[in-house]
């Protein structure tokens, strides 16, 4: 039993090999941390940007953040993307000039933050109450977001591609007839796309979030990392098994699952609400990965058994799928 | 005509495939269900503040600066604050003034308001004294809506390549390919055929997700379906060069994965972060989905001053992939032939 499931899972790791899944792991490991690295922290959103027209210099006290301009036009091309925004003061009065941003709240905004800069005015800053900087912030959101899209789409992907190669070579067929146990040949599967899974969310983390900082949310990522990689694996293992033409399958898994991810990910990163997102069970294991990297693992008992129980049951289902798989093929 | 012909009842039977290409459609209506309110949240300033804090001078003047969310406690906009998916402002009463409260993690243009609200406050009865004139926005649709159409409009044109691809990856597997080695079928014919599959599912589905989302004048007809065709024609070509180079379908996946990122992602970050008409803008065209993104960005939001330049850009990319890819291919050819 021992030996055979060894003798397993060395198969499967060859397969693995062969289907140079682990190419395109080590490939999305370098395209997501450059991105990351490169891209993704840098991002940011600088204050409207506020042009003064005042040739005989009748402001004194204006703030050093106001760009002074030359003349009317020039004042006026800068001011028309809808977000900076220009003071004439050639008048008896300054006049606030801007093209409106489609909301009036902004455009409110924009005109109070403008005109304060006109005088020497300071304010007292806010208290800053959390413990990240918005590096730091970015790294974790990003890093979340990438460990899910990678352990939903191609997690799912690399097991289900596998399985279907194996169908194609009639391994199934063969095992039919082999004092192997059915669990076994599902276990040693999932063994191996496990690992290579949490590997994935080790190196992904450590990478991007740092040593120390990655090494403190570790636990509580590996913990998700384990029922996300789970459960899509044997979602994957009952799409090869019964869908007959898995092959066209995967190129719409792929793009169905960037449609199924945008609203989980647009909700739970940004300020947007959506309450049928709450019926989306990506969402609930998109947050609990998420809270994981802001080091608020999610504590609800009912989740943990929901996973659990679906994780019990697809086993099932896949274990099933498979007896029925080789009782058709004899 | 008849080897078009055999490819179409090729994949008449293919119900994923077909499915495949209607799925940008369903994602253009889903965008368009969407109600713009929900959107619109993403560009407003967001306040909160504690139930029976501040006064109602300050309650409405908040309201007028953005959108207030109430808390019953300070616990809870605590929570609310440091929440890393907002960019709320906590702003909590302080004698006659507003105090605010931030996480530390906000974008420089949060930071910046929230820092300033205060004198803002201050300042509330002298703005009004400033005449302020406005000038009304070019277009009412909401930008990220704009964003969320054309990501999906391009996800449509890609669909001619992913299918080409995996349409090519499946014969290779099955040996379909020697088989039209004997056929008396030039690889020009070959290549006609496949481009022109790829390039109808694509130009419908584009046309259809198009036609869904976007309010199309009269004479933006003629540029749009250009910029359909060029840019589905290209992703099509892409789709053989994937096919061309892949052994395998994990393979296959792989490149259709990476090139799916190059294709969508960077145009949307170019057109982001670099300002229009600089040198970064113009080297973003070696990316030919960049034409693509900017064209149709501009289309959606009713402009159309440099469509032709756009048009150019993916004409030579299309001439300068096809002539590539015959020269690579009778390369292959000539090694791999007996």
């Amino acid at each position: 039993m021992e030996y055979s499931f060894i003798s397993l899972l060395k198969k499967d790791f060859k397969m693995m090999l062969s289907s140079k899944f682990l190419l395109l792991i080590v490939a999305s490991l370098i395209l997501y941390s450059l991105y990351i690295n490169l891209v993704y922290i840098k991002i940011d959103q600088d204050i409207y940007p506020v042009y003064l027209l005042d040739p005989e210099e009748s402001i004194q006290n204006a703030s050093s953040q106001i760009i002074r301009v030359d003349n009317i036009k020039e004042l006026q091309s800068r001011t028309s993307d809808g977000y900076a925004v220009g003071i004439d003061a050639t008048g008896l009065e300054p006049e606030i000039i801007m093209v409106s941003s489609g909301l009036d709240s902004m455009d409110n905004i924009r005109t109070a933050y403008a005109y304060s800069l006109l005088s020497p005015g300071q304010s007292t800053p806010a208290e800053v109450i959390g413990q990240n900087s918005k590096e730091m912030k970015n790294r974790r959101e990003i890093t979340s977001e990438f460990l899910f899209f990678e352990l939903a789409a191609v997690g799912f992907l690399g097991l289900a591609s596998a399985l279907f190669k194996e169908k194609h070579m009639g391994v199934i067929r063969v095992h039919g007839v082999m004092p192997v146990s059915k669990s076994l040949f599902i276990f040693s599967k999932l063994v191996l796309f496990l690992l290579t899974d949490l590997a994935f969310a080790f190196l992904l983390t450590i990478i991007n979030l740092g040593l120390e900082k990655g090494i403190s949310v570790l636990p509580a990522v590996l913990v998700q990392t384990i029922l996300l990689s789970l459960i899509m694996a044997l979602l994957g293992f009952l799409c090869a098994v019964r869908l007959p033409d898995f092959k066209q399958f995967s190129l719409l898994y792929l793009v169905l699952a960037i449609f199924i991810t945008t609203p989980v990910f647009l909700v739970g990163q940004t300020s947007i609400t959506w309450n049928w997102v709450n019926y989306n069970p990506m969402y609930h294991l998109f947050m609990a990965i998420k809270n994981a990297y802001f080091g608020m693992p999610t504590d609800e008992p009912i989740y943990y058994i929901v996973c659990v129980v679906s994780i019990v049951s697809l086993f099932m289902l896949a274990y099933k799928a498979l007896t029925h798989e080789m009782a058709k093929e004899g | 005509m008849r080897g078009i012909y055999y490819q179409f009842k090729n994949i008449r039977r293919d119900k994923m495939c077909i499915l495949s290409f209607l799925l940008p459609i369903i994602a253009g209506i889903a965008i368009n269900l969407l109600s713009g309110v929900s959107l619109s949240t993403l560009g407003e300033t967001a306040f909160g503040i504690v139930q029976n804090d501040l006064t109602e001078e300050m309650v409405n003047w908040l309201e007028q600066k953005g959108s207030v969310m109430i808390y019953e406690d300070a616990k809870g906009l605590q929570r609310a604050v440091i929440d890393p998916a907002t960019q709320m402002i906590g702003a909590v009463r302080d004698g006659d003034t507003i105090r605010t409260i931030l996480s530390g993690d906000e974008l420089q243009l949060y930071k910046t308001i929230g820092d300033n609200i205060p004198l803002l406050f201050e300042e509330r009865q002298a703005i009004n004294a400033v005449a302020i004139q406005v000038s009304p926005a070019p277009s009412d649709s909401l930008w990220i809506k704009s964003l969320l159409i054309v990501i999906t409009m391009v996800t449509a044109m890609f669909m001619g390549c992913t299918f080409n691809a995996m349409n090519i990856i499946g014969e290779k597997e099955d040996g379909i390919l020697f088989i039209n080695e004997i056929l008396p079928m030039t690889q020009k014919d070959y290549v006609f055929q496949k481009i022109f599959l790829g390039l109808v599912g694509g130009v419908l589905s584009t046309i259809a997700t198009a036609l869904v989302c976007i309010k199309i004048e009269f004479e933006q007809l003629i540029p749009l379906l250009l910029l359909i065709i060029l840019s589905a024609f290209i992703s099509a070509l892409i789709g053989m060069y994937i096919g061309l180079f892949s052994s395998g379908l994990m393979v296959g996946i792989v490149y259709i994965k990476l090139i799916m990122i190059f294709f969508i992602a960077p145009p949307i970050f170019f057109y982001l972060m670099i300002p229009a008409g600089s040198i970064g803008r113009t080297l973003s065209y070696l990316l030919p989905s960049s034409a693509t993104f900017y064209g149709l960005m501009d289309l959606v939001n009713g402009s159309r001053q440099s469509i032709s330049v756009y048009l150019a850009i993916l004409l030579i990319h299309c001439v300068a992939l096809l002539l590539i890819y015959f020269i690579t291919g009778y390369r292959k050819k000539k090694v791999y032939g007996v």
